[in-house]
């Protein structure tokens, strides 16, 4: 049986905020992560956003206070967040959501400054 | 120190729900959630009926309370659940974990997906053989054949006819060797085609699967079709599969789309449980030469570079094919047969790899904090 690294990346726990406006993800090594909403809905691998090639996607703003209503299992491998604004196509596979965190900081970086170059804000 | 999850449980068995004598612990009564403990913090949720939800209130407060006195716990977090079922059906339905894994199937223990990405190459012949060899093994055994377009499964277990309704709103399943089986095919005539697009047949499976009388079954083999498209989709993102089982002839042009099935089911996680090579080799009944028609070892090489299990070859045998079309498989019909002591083989590596992933899979519990 081949164990590939994604069971590692497989949450035990996901815990949606009482504020609504983070998931937390809790590992079997006890390991936390916690992602914000915005930072979801933002970067959702949903076609929505992401289009169908680079030259359809789209920069998702003023999302500051959006919250998560719902998260659902994806078969195995993904869980679907339902978004307060509607949008729920997006599904976040282990894989992207480990992605997520480990590059959150440039990931986020890098939407921050489209978002001032196509002169576009948070709120 | 660690925390203990069952000194969580000791403490809050004291608990209970009502202050009356008579009144059993929330423990005991299934009202716990799962309890998740992360380095010096305890998080659980308590389930209440929407109308006691003020006295519940009294009973987390306590729950937190007792948690706190153990040694080496610093926060803890207790939540309030409410929904308006009996405690009865919430030990069943709500644990989280219990809730969160909601796409399983009624009376179904595993769910194994037989697959190939070519057609051709046996996939159905081997799913039906497999199916009596886990029978052997003294398991029951469903089959459900998730290819719309061209069902095989009733002509290989010789089924004929429609299923009746059972009770309630389900389906009975047609039997044939002990096997449980349900196909498209039942439904309509052979030489009617299925011209319908994606939603179409993805409803016409869900419905098979989830609206079918299946019984107790230990293994459901759900025979797929050939391809990666949207009944795969479905099936792996909406039916909780243990393993795949990939089925490939050790010729390159099927390997190439073998190989396509292994990565999608990576993709999505389901553990690929192995590759059986069909149609492997050719004894020429007259002078016993082997000939590899299709190539040799293509499929355990391709194992090898995938890094799959290899799970065993079937040859190319004149009897699988004649009992295929009179609906007479050969597990059945001639049990002493190498090829149906290959498939008996290959069954009971599936069955043990089915019980080793078990433990591998992780299903995340989703815990609302409130």
């Amino acid at each position: 049986m081949i164990v590939n690294d994604i069971f590692m990346k497989i949450p035990k726990d996901i815990i949606l905020s009482k504020g609504k406006n983070k998931i937390q993800l809790i590992f079997s090594d006890l390991n936390k992560v916690s992602l914000d909403a915005e930072f979801l809905r933002v970067k959702s691998p949903s076609a929505e956003v992401r289009g169908h090639g680079p030259d359809d996607a789209i920069t998702v703003y003023g999302k500051k206070s959006v919250l998560i209503s719902k998260l659902e299992l994806v078969g195995n491998y993904a869980i679907r967040i339902f978004f307060d604004d509607n949008h729920s196509t997006g599904i976040y596979t282990w894989n992207y959501l480990d992605e997520l965190y480990k590059n959150r900081d440039n990931i986020w970086n890098d939407y921050i400054s489209e978002l001032r170059l196509k002169k576009l804000n948070r709120e | 120190m660690p925390v203990i999850k069952e000194l969580v449980l000791e403490k809050l068995s004291g608990i209970l729900i009502d202050e009356s004598k008579d009144s059993s612990n929330i423990v005991a009564a299934g009202l716990v959630s799962e309890i998740v403990i992360a380095n010096d913090r305890v998080f659980f949720a308590i389930s209440a009926k929407k109308e006691e939800k003020d006295k519940f209130e009294i009973v987390r407060k306590k729950a937190e309370e007792v948690v706190k006195t153990i040694p080496g716990v610093n926060v803890v977090r207790v939540s309030l659940t409410s929904h308006d079922k009996s405690p009865s059906d919430l030990s069943r339905n709500d644990n989280t974990k219990k809730a969160s894994n909601k796409q399983s199937v009624e009376g179904i223990k595993y769910i194994v997906a037989v697959a190939s990405g070519k057609g051709g190459v046996g996939k159905s012949t081997t799913a039906v053989n497999l199916a009596l060899s886990f029978r052997n093994l003294g398991l029951s055994i469903g089959i459900l054949d998730a290819d719309i377009y061209g069902p095989s499964v009733p002509k290989l277990l010789g089924l004929k006819g429609r299923p009746n309704p059972g009770t309630g709103k389900k389906i009975q399943p047609l039997n044939a060797y002990g096997i449980a089986a349900m196909s498209m095919g039942f439904l309509v005539d052979e030489e009617t085609p299925m011209i319908w697009r994606g939603p179409m047949v993805i409803s016409a499976i869900t419905q098979m699967l989830r609206e079918v009388d299946w019984g107790d079954i230990d293994i459901l083999i759900v025979d797929m079709p050939p391809g990666t498209g949207d009944v795969q989709l479905t099936m792996a993102q909406n039916v909780p599969i243990i393993g795949s089982v990939i089925v490939s002839t050790p010729q390159d042009l099927a390997l190439i789309d073998a190989r396509k099935g292994i990565s999608m089911f990576q993709k999505v996680n389901i553990p690929v449980l192995g590759i059986i090579e069909n149609m492997s080799t050719f004894i020429c009944p007259k002078c016993g030469e082997a000939s590899h028609i299709f190539g040799k070892e293509g499929a355990m090489k391709e194992a090898k570079k995938s890094g799959v299990p290899y799970l065993g070859d079937i040859p190319l045998e004149i009897d699988i094919r004649v009992g295929s079309d009179l609906g007479k498989p050969i597990v059945e019909f001639n049990p002493g047969s190498i090829c149906s002591q290959s498939y008996n083989r290959i069954a009971n590596d599936i069955w043990l790899k089915i019980n080793s992933s078990e433990k591998l899979q992780i299903v995340p519990n989703i815990i609302y904090e409130e």
